[in-house]
């Protein structure tokens, strides 16, 4: 008998079964997760990438595969972002929840208008996606209508915690709201600076701060910084007043530090998600992370 | 136009297999190349047409190469030439199904073969883990063998892949698997196939469902950093194990002489074969923060042997093979590789067995412009004996490109 009942032990502790009502979530990117846990603390959250990776470049891992398995709810940022993996473990995890029309898939550039969408996409454009700009997280409009969304999601996948999710989302809105009228504030000197970017990681944020994109150190989108493009860079450089370069934690920083020291002007690595610097741990500090290193770099006075 | 585009399916995609069957026997059936060609063109362009409802993946890929010198066991001839050119259809069906078809086009001998390399559904509403896949597929043994030629860093299969699984083993047949529910990943399946491209050479009477395999695959990550996969792969094959009789001898040895003055195995049927063959294989990669942007490294090995060669020689001959391959991501366009493999098989004459063994040394260098295009220059050395064109050393230059849906790649 002590045996049977150890080997049920093992076994319950081999296969634990998750508990009642708490979902388990499969987030693509940090953002997701952080949201995901906001809406529903109780919840099992696994990220599958960190800000220090292209989230172009995922492979589909066993590690990846596994977890995908056990998931209740897949939440990424969408809009082709993660084509390149994300079909991969789907199929080879097969779980019946998170397939492609399941509301256990759920995709953040579905719940809200893309900047940046394409009628026609060829292959000749580079990296380019029809569906619009995916790394929508850093337009803090576009995460509240995500917020909203992802809790009604939820309730409906567990409508036995609906009110504690609605609940959630509200109180991070009102927060979040609250937030977005200080950084209006404090971004204010940004708008009107110029930026030479590194792909169209930051379109979002600087769109909303009314910062200028002058150019960019990829040729096209998804191509690496050639010489002759930088050689282009620096003589724009000569005729438009540039502020700063930036560049996302999961980049090369050696095309923004050429162009950099030839055109004399700082170059920065801003964190592409929670994660991407040491004061980025939720998705309030990556926001207050990218104003305060934005105004330091262009070097903006800092109202705050 | 959801009423046009579905009787092109139904009607001219549904006897695909025997569509590539007739396309090898081209004389008598050209027809039949025709129409499977036209259907393709008939459903990519109503599928232009119709954007709404149904969108599934297109994708072509463009192979092909100059070689310096012909090589053992090799499909290419020396010289210029084509690989895969493949085109691929794939969508969900529906909520339960998934569908996808590959067509190759070879040329061989100035004729062009249309070639149904898969044509499968798979399920996608099981419960949790469990799928089932039916059709014409590449089977799951082995590293390497699900896997996509054109996504492969050298411009051919191992020596071992090629003798005995004929470059990629995808057959007729239909896979269970099962992923468990562990924090580690743990996938079990088992396929059941008709065997057709694993018969033994002289085999009169062989059975419809030949082959059957079993396989689990294991893997995680030990941090952010480094992921590891390990795999055992079993195959029983009822048509593999050799029948040979001095009456057949004669008859096969001009059968066999007349292939080798070709120099080269342009079917994919494999020419090693016998009754149990099994596959170990690992493979471990590696990139700074886990960021395979900009660098990575994978490392992977495989093992490969088969028993029970012949019904009829008594022998503990095995035939078997390894390589060892090495992948050097330096930037996001340039890779360097090295891989290392040997097979050693035996080939049944009357009462006994003759020994063929290769070695192959290969270093290979390649630039990828984006996700779509690839250029790779790469340096062969074969030693070995019993094999034809075995060649001390063999420079290629190929290309692999893909047109249209962006590809998914597997670890």
């Amino acid at each position: 008998m002590r045996i049977l009942s150890k080997l049920l032990l093992a076994f319950a502790l081999a296969f634990p079964v998750s508990s009642h009502g708490a979902l388990t979530v499969f987030a693509c990117e940090p953002e997701w997760a952080a949201l995901s846990e906001a809406i529903a603390p109780e919840a099992k959250v696994y990220t599958a990438t960190t800000a220090r990776q292209d989230p172009h470049h995922i492979q589909a891992r066993p590690g990846l595969i596994s977890k995908m398995r056990k998931a209740d709810i897949v939440v990424c940022s969408g809009a082709e972002l993660e084509i390149g993996w994300l079909p991969v473990l789907q199929m080879k995890s097969a779980n019946p929840k998170v397939q492609t029309g399941d509301k256990g898939l759920f995709f953040a550039a579905d719940q809200v208008e893309t900047i940046g969408k394409l009628e026609k996409v060829d292959p000749t454009m580079g990296d380019v996606h029809p569906e619009g700009n995916p790394h929508l997280h850093l337009d803090p409009y576009r995460v509240e209508k995500v917020t909203r969304a992802l809790a009604e999601r939820m309730a409906e996948l567990d409508p036995g915690n609906r009110d504690q999710y609605k609940a959630n989302a509200k109180k991070f809105s009102e927060r979040w709201e609250a937030n977005i009228e200080r950084w209006e504030k404090v971004a204010a000197p940004l708008k009107g600076k110029n930026l030479v970017t590194y792909h169209s990681n930051f379109d979002y944020l600087l769109e909303w701060l009314g910062v200028n994109v002058v150019g960019d150190l990829e040729p096209k989108p998804g191509l690496p910084p050639s010489s002759r493009h930088l050689a282009s860079l620096l003589e724009l450089s000569k005729k438009t007043s540039i502020d700063a370069i930036i560049f996302a934690s999961y980049q090369d920083k050696k095309g923004a530090d050429w162009l950099s020291q030839r055109a004399g002007v700082p170059a920065k690595e801003l964190p592409m998600t929670i994660g991407g610097s040491e004061q980025s741990v939720d998705l309030i500090s990556l926001y207050d992370d990218l104003i305060q290193k934005l105004l330091k770099v262009t070097g903006s006075p800092d109202n705050s | 136009m959801p009423e046009v585009n579905s009787p092109v399916i139904s009607t001219d995609f549904h006897p695909q297999p025997t569509l590539a069957t007739a396309c090898k026997k081209a004389t008598r059936k050209r027809w039949a190349c025709r129409r499977m060609a036209e259907a393709l063109i008939l459903v990519a362009a109503s599928a232009t047409a119709n954007a709404e409802g149904f969108s599934p993946n297109f994708s072509l890929i463009l192979d092909g190469h100059y070689k310096s010198a012909d090589s053992a066991l090799s499909e290419y001839d020396k010289g210029f030439g084509l690989g895969h050119t493949e085109l691929g259809v794939s969508a969900g069906i529906d909520d339960l199904f998934y569908g996808k078809f590959t067509g190759v086009v070879h040329e061989h001998d100035g004729k062009t073969e249309f070639e149904t390399e898969e044509a499968f559904i798979q399920t996608l509403a099981l419960p949790g883990g469990l799928s089932v896949r039916a059709g014409r597929f590449l089977s799951d043994i082995g590293y390497l063998n699900g896997q996509h030629a054109h996504t492969d860093s050298f411009v051919e299969r191992p020596a071992a892949y090629r003798a005995m699984l004929g470059s990629h083993y995808y057959d007729d047949g239909v896979r269970l698997s099962y992923v468990m529910p562990t924090d580690t990943f743990w996938t079990i399946g088992t396929e059941a196939f008709s065997g057709e491209k694993m018969q033994a050479a002289d085999l009169t009477d062989p059975k419809s469902v030949g082959v059957y395999t079993a396989f689990t695959k294991i893997g995680g990550d030990f941090n952010e950093e480094h992921s590891w996969q390990l795999g055992l792969s079993y195959l029983r094959n009822d048509n593999g194990a050799n029948i040979s009789s001095h009456d057949h001898e004669h008859e096969n040895h001009e059968d066999h002489g007349h292939e080798e003055d070709e120099g080269h195995n342009h079917s994919h049927d494999a020419r090693f074969t016998g009754k149990n063959t099994y596959i170990a294989d690992a493979v471990w990669k590696w990139a700074p923060d886990g960021n395979y942007k900009y660098r990575s490294l994978t490392l992977t090995g495989e093992y490969l042997q088969t028993r029970d060669l012949s019904d009829t020689i008594e022998a503990n001959e095995k035939n078997e093979g390894f390589y060892l391959s090495s992948v050097y991501q330096m930037t996001p366009q340039w890779a360097v590789g090295a891989r290392y493999g040997e097979f050693k098989g035996y080939e049944a004459h009357g009462d006994h067995f003759d020994e063929k063994n290769l070695q192959e040394t290969e270093l290979m260098v390649s630039w990828s412009y984006s996700h779509f295009s690839t250029v790779r220059l790469q340096y062969t050395h074969q030693t070995g004996d019993g094999f034809e064109n075995t060649n001390n050393n063999i420079v290629t230059l190929q290309y692999v490109m893909s047109l249209g849906a962006h590809d998914a790649h597997t670890f």
